[in-house]
């Protein structure tokens, strides 16, 4: 009996990279069509490592188009694309729609899921997709969850572990989580990498671009090298991808002590620093602010007054994810990419 | 750029969206009675664009608007008597009833026209900023154009313009989706308008036009970029007009309930009724006066206009061009 396709699902988010730090920074653009070539370079990488079936979702901005497109012409032909499917969605061109795509891409039984996107977009897929692992990549502003890598590297590795070829203890990588619960809202949200109160009582643009408007920051894990809000503890008190506790910092303008932090792209702030220290796994964390917003990898999403009790709660039960370097490293020791005689890509068989 | 909004401020956003829309609500009803000239193309449901972006204006900054210029006439301050009876075509009107509501201007508001001209509001803007850069003054010159206009060359050759000259001036294209009954996902080449912006080598973001709080603090940000010198930038605030593109406009191309679904889920007064008054910024009661003191004022403009006199036969040829000394 034939077995079910090996299936993988992508989700490039068109929304990510727009925000308001193009005009208070000098934060970049990722146009949807970058995207949808990016897309089209993962497929390149899914042919060549036995993946059969691709899902995407539909878009108003045309991602999902120009790689059907794509699909149908003389590339897609000679690498041997796997085969499109096009999810049947209706689009709210809302957060919604990820969220909407994830699960029924989860549904359908993935290997993994692929996504083009900022902290902000991971973070919606993985609240919907169990232990699916993702395959992170950045098209997004201030990006500490998905490294910057390029999609066919990173496409060779999740084709690589989707299709059974390398262990997951060694392909693998487990995540922690910042679990914000509002109980008077209703509210049970994730963040993937850091959870910022600020004083500003709206939403409103979304994004945090000056240190003032920031009173703590939770992260689950802190690089120095990172660029965003959980830079300010990659740069104070880092902790690792890998170590079971995250880290937090208090921040007041009036503080004695100061620390110079890149906020976004090309936006180095001096934010005071009044205390900070390490998240225990398990501790619920009330706020030092009785009202104003929480802005959830990087983007302000809950609105909290006095009658609210926020509270933020790192635990390790976040998504996995492909371990780009750790699954192509296995790969060149095992030789995974070496093409035989009869294979149609081994060079003796490329016409001359 | 300072966000923090005054109960004052936020006051004064509630009370110009609110006259938005009651004066757009009130010309849907007016206008299906015959009495109004000529045609109207109503802003109800766009109301958070106009307030977000002109609370950081005074009136020495210039708007040029589009065909859809209500919205903006009243945030800019334009005197809403004096629009209503323009709009009837009345004598008392802010142009003596000689333009009606497509050339709506009120030159001491910095209102430089509404437009009957898809995206000729660009290169008017463009002149204006060049003006305050010229005279030194730290004015701004703001356009408001759809998503059709942003497919117009006028738009480009501005953006251009102000480009390459560094001018004050800031481009809102106000993405509601249709350009009159064609979709602006099928009609804008490109994903997003913001992303125009590059072409043009200057700044683009695209802002939720639902949300008050969004527009103001993003066209806040571009404000303060132009007034300190640095340059033009482009706003993309994506919204929806409950109404058709013209009052009479069957809207057989829209879905039967996304109007409706629209208005019960993100209409930009509902989100701002709730969230002030849970922040405990604002109380309801507050809110309710200003909504009584909005509906007698529409009521009053209304009646006010319809029975004011007609502009003079003799006037015909006055206010044609402008008399120099």
């Amino acid at each position: 009996m034939r077995q079910p396709a090996l299936t993988v699902g992508i989700i490039a988010n068109p929304a990510s990279g727009r925000d308001l730090r193009r005009l208070t920074a000098n934060a970049g653009l990722y146009s949807s069509t970058d995207k949808a070539s990016a897309v089209q370079r993962l497929l390149a990488a899914f042919a060549a490592t036995g993946i059969e079936q691709v899902l995407l979702p539909p878009d108003m901005t045309g991602i999902a188009a120009a790689v059907l497109r794509a699909s149908l012409g003389p590339h897609a032909e000679q690498q041997r694309w796997p085969q499109l499917t096009i999810l049947d969605m209706p689009l709210r061109q809302t957060v919604e729609d990820t969220r909407h795509a994830a699960r029924l891409m989860a549904a359908q039984g993935v290997a993994l899921i692929a996504v083009l996107g900022g902290d902000g977009t991971h973070k919606a897929v993985a609240a919907e997709v169990g232990d699916i692992p993702l395959l992170t990549l950045s098209t997004g502003t201030n990006n500490a969850f998905p490294e910057l890598r390029e999609a066919t590297s990173a496409g060779l590795a999740g084709g690589l572990f989707a299709s059974g070829r390398v262990p997951a203890p060694i392909g693998l990588r487990h995540n922690k989580r910042l679990v914000v619960r509002v109980p008077e809202q209703q509210l049970c949200e994730w963040a993937l990498v850091d959870v910022a109160v600020s004083p500003q009582r709206f939403i409103g643009a979304r994004a945090i671009s000056r240190g003032e408007d920031l009173a703590e920051v939770f992260t689950t894990f802190a690089e120095p090298h990172a660029i965003g809000l959980s830079a300010l503890c990659g740069l104070w008190c880092p902790v690792s991808r890998t170590a079971p506790e995250g880290a937090w910092i208090r921040l007041h303008p009036q503080a004695e002590q100061a620390l110079l932090a890149p906020l976004a792209p090309g936006l180095l702030q001096g934010c005071g620093v009044t205390a900070s220290g390490l998240l225990i796994p398990g501790v619920a964390y009330s706020l030092s602010l009785s009202s104003g917003t929480l802005a959830l990898d990087g983007e302000r999403e809950i609105e909290f007054s006095e009658r609210d009790q926020p509270s933020i709660c790192l635990d390790a039960f976040g998504p996995l994810s492909i371990d780009v370097e750790a699954v192509l490293a296995y790969a060149a020791h095992h030789r995974l990419l070496a093409v035989g005689r009869e294979h149609p890509q081994h060079p003796a068989n490329q016409p001359c | 750029m300072s966000t923090h909004l005054s109960t004052e401020q936020l006051l004064h956003a509630y009370e110009v969206m609110r006259t938005i829309r009651a004066f757009e609500e009130r010309l849907h009803v007016e206008f299906a009675t015959g009495e109004i000239p000529g045609f109207v193309h109503l802003y109800a449901g766009e109301e958070a664009s106009a307030a977000g972006v002109m609370a950081h204006l005074r009136d020495s900054d210039c708007i040029a608007s589009n065909h859809r210029g209500h919205g903006h006439c009243i945030a800019k301050g334009v005197d809403v008597y004096g629009m209503m009876a323009e709009i009837y075509g009345k004598k008392t009107g802010v142009c003596g009833g000689k333009g009606g509501s497509m050339h709506i201007a009120d030159l001491e508001k910095g209102m430089l026209g509404a437009n009957g001209i898809v995206g000729a509001g660009a290169p008017l803007v463009a002149g204006a900023a060049l003006a305050a850069k010229i005279k030194g003054t730290d004015d701004v010159a703001v356009v408001f154009f759809g998503d059709g206009g942003s497919n117009e060359g006028a738009v480009f050759e501005a953006m251009n313009l102000a480009s390459i000259m560094n001018l004050p001036c800031i481009f809102v294209a106000e993405n509601n989706g249709y350009a009159e009954a064609t979709a602006s996902n099928w009609s804008v080449a490109c994903d997003h308008i913001a992303d125009r912006a590059a072409g043009f080598g200057m700044p683009g973001v695209t802002i939720d036009g639902y949300d008050f709080f969004a527009v103001h603090e993003a066209a806040g940000a571009a404000i303060e970029r132009a007034r300190s010198g640095q340059g033009p930038s482009l706003i993309e605030v994506k919204l929806t007009r409950y109404y058709g593109h013209f009052e009479g406009d069957a809207q057989t191309y829209r879905a039967p309930d996304e109007v409706k679904n629209l208005r019960e889920t993100r209409d930009c007064l509902m989100q701002f009724r709730q969230r002030s008054t849970r922040a405990g910024l604002l109380s309801a009661e507050q809110l309710d006066q200003i909504d009584a003191r909005v509906e007698d004022l529409i009521e009053d403009s209304v009646r006010r206009a319809k029975s004011d006199p007609k502009p003079d036969p003799a006037a015909l040829l006055s206010d044609v061009y402008v008399s120099y000394p």
